[in-house]
């Protein structure tokens, strides 16, 4: 073997080593939101305790994501969609992170809500099994270098934040109601910001993703989208 | 045969009757085949069968994984029952600890998996290590999944089904119940009460028969979500079929349903893609005969591409009095309800549109839903169309067609 092709070899090793890293990371912090949205709306308190266990492991993958990201750029001084690549990765742990503590946060808050004051969780659960499905679309966009993929997971939020709008409305009509829901009703308020802002940093995700892969940025006015779990087809 | 064409087929046997030894619940995986079957091509003498090809022969899903948990090959049963959800599956933590957890030693992990979305699924892993003269291209790991979602989505059904089903029905019958204590005893002797109550309460039994309906639609609805369609749909039928069945309330309503269709095929259920479209247009129906104006509906399809996927999308649109935005979020949740305008509930249960939900998510498909106060509504559904997604591990196959 010459060393030639030996060189090229390693490089595309530590690249496949850090796309690894990225999946492990979208797999935990996937698993995290997951456990998050289940620990609040089904009072789940088994779940309530995994998802700030595995902050530890995410912070950890993505340091060294960082230190591999940085050592491939310095070593081997990759170019056009490699660089791209690298760079992206670099922010999309930092992302990917935020989401996991995030999801460790609601979790938290979920072992301190005291659900009986016949607040209804429905909506939240909507919100969330919306926010786990962008999530997972985006990571699976990642995984495969979707650029179409990318763009629904960035079109969809705005199915998110119509949701956040509702919760936000319907959290206030039920502390109008009866001052006694109050506490809850905050917890859950600050629940429901918390996916609000998972489901940003998903789309962030996308954009980079997109950017990754072809090289533009997305425009930064969203379009609309439509209703629904996912984005809106050319309707009309 | 060659050396290692033998081994091979030893490997296929023994992951063959060890599989079947797993799922009856059994422990020990047989060291080896109790009789080698004979596998002879004499046409191809000497060519080497891939570990791809052997498991693209398996009626069980398959993967290959590297140790770190990247998937490098899905055969096509695993494509088939599970596809899109295979990057979730493989990258579950659990999976992931369980590979580190194989070593020269311990050669075999079972781990259950349970996703959440786009729908509930559980899954059943079990890994082996490939001996290593049988591995290629960093693959260690042999994976072979089985889908344990219905057994876990019949428990949860009955459980909800009890739970919504003594919820909703207790008004309706508490209702009933005032009414036959009135007939029993001051209405007794009063003919003309007993006329009228008779009526409302057969009413209320007709609503209570209707939800109890829904109710079991939903369940059916719901344990089948996690099973791909493998039908066949005929979208200018399903379209048909829809006007047809929906003929009866147009004509109650004075409404004529205006219909346009081209013939394409697509993979699906049929009967719940007529079961969507009609539950749209019933609504729609529904709705747009209290809009004030003379009331439109139509159901319309063409085909349009969504996420980079060939698809075709259906349109109900109706002239009805519109939906606030406020609402549109929530509408697919169950029991949701838009309270009317002038005070007066919808005519409905709130299923409608969960039922909807469940179907379109069962197919991997969008609903859309825009609305317009005093305008009207356009609900569209789209549905990918099969057999011509781009899907970079797809090979041609061999078992299907």
């Amino acid at each position: 073997m010459t060393e030639a092709t030996h060189t090229v070899k390693s490089y595309e090793q530590e690249l496949e080593r850090l796309r690894g890293m990225m999946a492990r990371m979208g797999g935990l912090v996937e698993r995290q939101t997951a456990q998050a949205v289940k620990a609040v709306v089904e009072g789940d308190e088994e779940a309530a305790i995994e998802a700030p266990d595995l902050d530890p492991e995410v912070d950890e993958l993505e340091r060294e994501a960082e230190a591999l990201a940085i050592r491939i750029l310095a070593l081997r001084s990759p170019m056009a969609i490699d660089l791209r690549e690298i760079v992206a990765a670099l922010k999309i742990t930092g992302d990917l992170e935020r989401i996991g503590d995030y999801a460790a946060s609601i979790a938290r808050r979920a072992l301190k809500l005291d659900m009986d004051g016949g607040i209804s969780l429905i909506g939240l659960r909507s919100m969330g099994r919306l926010v786990q499905d962008n999530l997972r679309r985006a990571i699976d966009a990642l995984a495969a270098r979707d650029r179409d993929q990318a763009v629904a997971v960035w079109q969809a939020d705005t199915a998110v934040d119509e949701l956040y709008t509702a919760m936000f409305r319907e959290l206030m009509t039920y502390m109008m109601e009866d001052p006694r829901n109050i506490g809850s009703c905050i917890h859950l308020l600050f629940v429901a910001k918390n996916l609000e802002r998972i489901g940003d940093h998903t789309t962030n995700i996308a954009e980079r993703i997109y950017y990754a892969v072809t090289g533009e940025m997305l425009p930064s006015v969203r379009p609309r989208g439509g209703l629904g779990h996912s984005s809106s087809p050319d309707a009309r | 045969m060659t050396e290692a064409g033998l081994a091979l087929c030893l490997l296929g046997v023994s992951c063959l009757s060890g599989v079947a030894g797993w799922i009856a619940g059994g422990r020990r995986l047989p060291r080896r085949a109790p009789f080698l079957p004979v596998l002879r091509r004499d046409d191809a003498a000497g060519r080497e069968v891939g570990l791809e090809e052997m498991l693209d022969f398996l009626p069980d899903c398959g993967l290959l994984l590297t140790r770190n948990g990247s998937l490098r090959f899905a055969n096509t049963e695993a494509l088939a029952v599970f596809g899109d959800a295979l990057g979730t599956i493989v990258r579950h933590p659990e999976v992931f600890s369980a590979l580190q957890s194989l070593n020269g030693e311990i050669v075999l992990a079972t781990v259950d998996v349970i996703l959440d979305v786009p729908v509930r699924r559980v899954v059943r892993l079990v890994l082996r290590l490939v001996p290593e003269k049988l591995s290629q291209a960093g693959v260690s790991v042999l994976a072979i999944l089985s889908d344990r979602s219905e057994q876990d989505a019949v428990e949860r059904v009955r459980a909800d089904f009890v739970a919504y089903a003594s919820h909703e029905l207790r008004t309706p019958l508490a209702a009933l119940i005032g009414f036959i204590e009135t007939l029993r005893g001051p209405a007794a002797d009063d003919p003309a009460a007993q006329k009228q109550f008779l009526e409302i309460m057969a009413a209320q039994a007709g609503r209570m028969q209707r939800l109890i309906e829904q109710l079991l639609t939903l369940s059916r609805v719901e344990m089948t979500e996690h099973r791909k369609p493998r039908g066949e749909v005929d979208a200018a039928r399903a379209v048909a079929r829809v006007r047809d069945e929906s003929a009866p309330l147009c004509s109650v309503r004075g409404i004529v349903l205006e219909t346009a269709a081209e013939p394409l095929t697509f993979q699906g259920d049929e009967d719940q893609v007529v079961q969507v479209l009609l539950n749209l247009v019933e609504n729609a129906i529904k709705y747009a005969s209290t809009g004030g104006r003379v009331p439109v509906v139509s159901l319309t399809m063409a085909e349009s591409e969504v996420g980079g996927k060939e698809g075709v999308s259906f349109t109900v649109a109706d002239n009805g009095p519109g939906i606030e935005a406020r609402h549109l979020p929530r509408l697919t949740e169950r029991f949701y309800r838009v309270e009317g305008g002038r005070g007066e509930t919808a005519p409905g249960y709130g299923l409608g549109l969960a039922i909807v939900r469940h179907i379109i998510d069962r197919h991997d498909g969008r609903l859309s839903i825009e609305s317009e106060v005093g305008r009207g509504t356009y609900c569209t559904v789209w549905l990918p169309v099969r057999g011509e997604r781009r899907q970079a591990r797809e090979r041609p196959s061999l078992l299907l067609e």
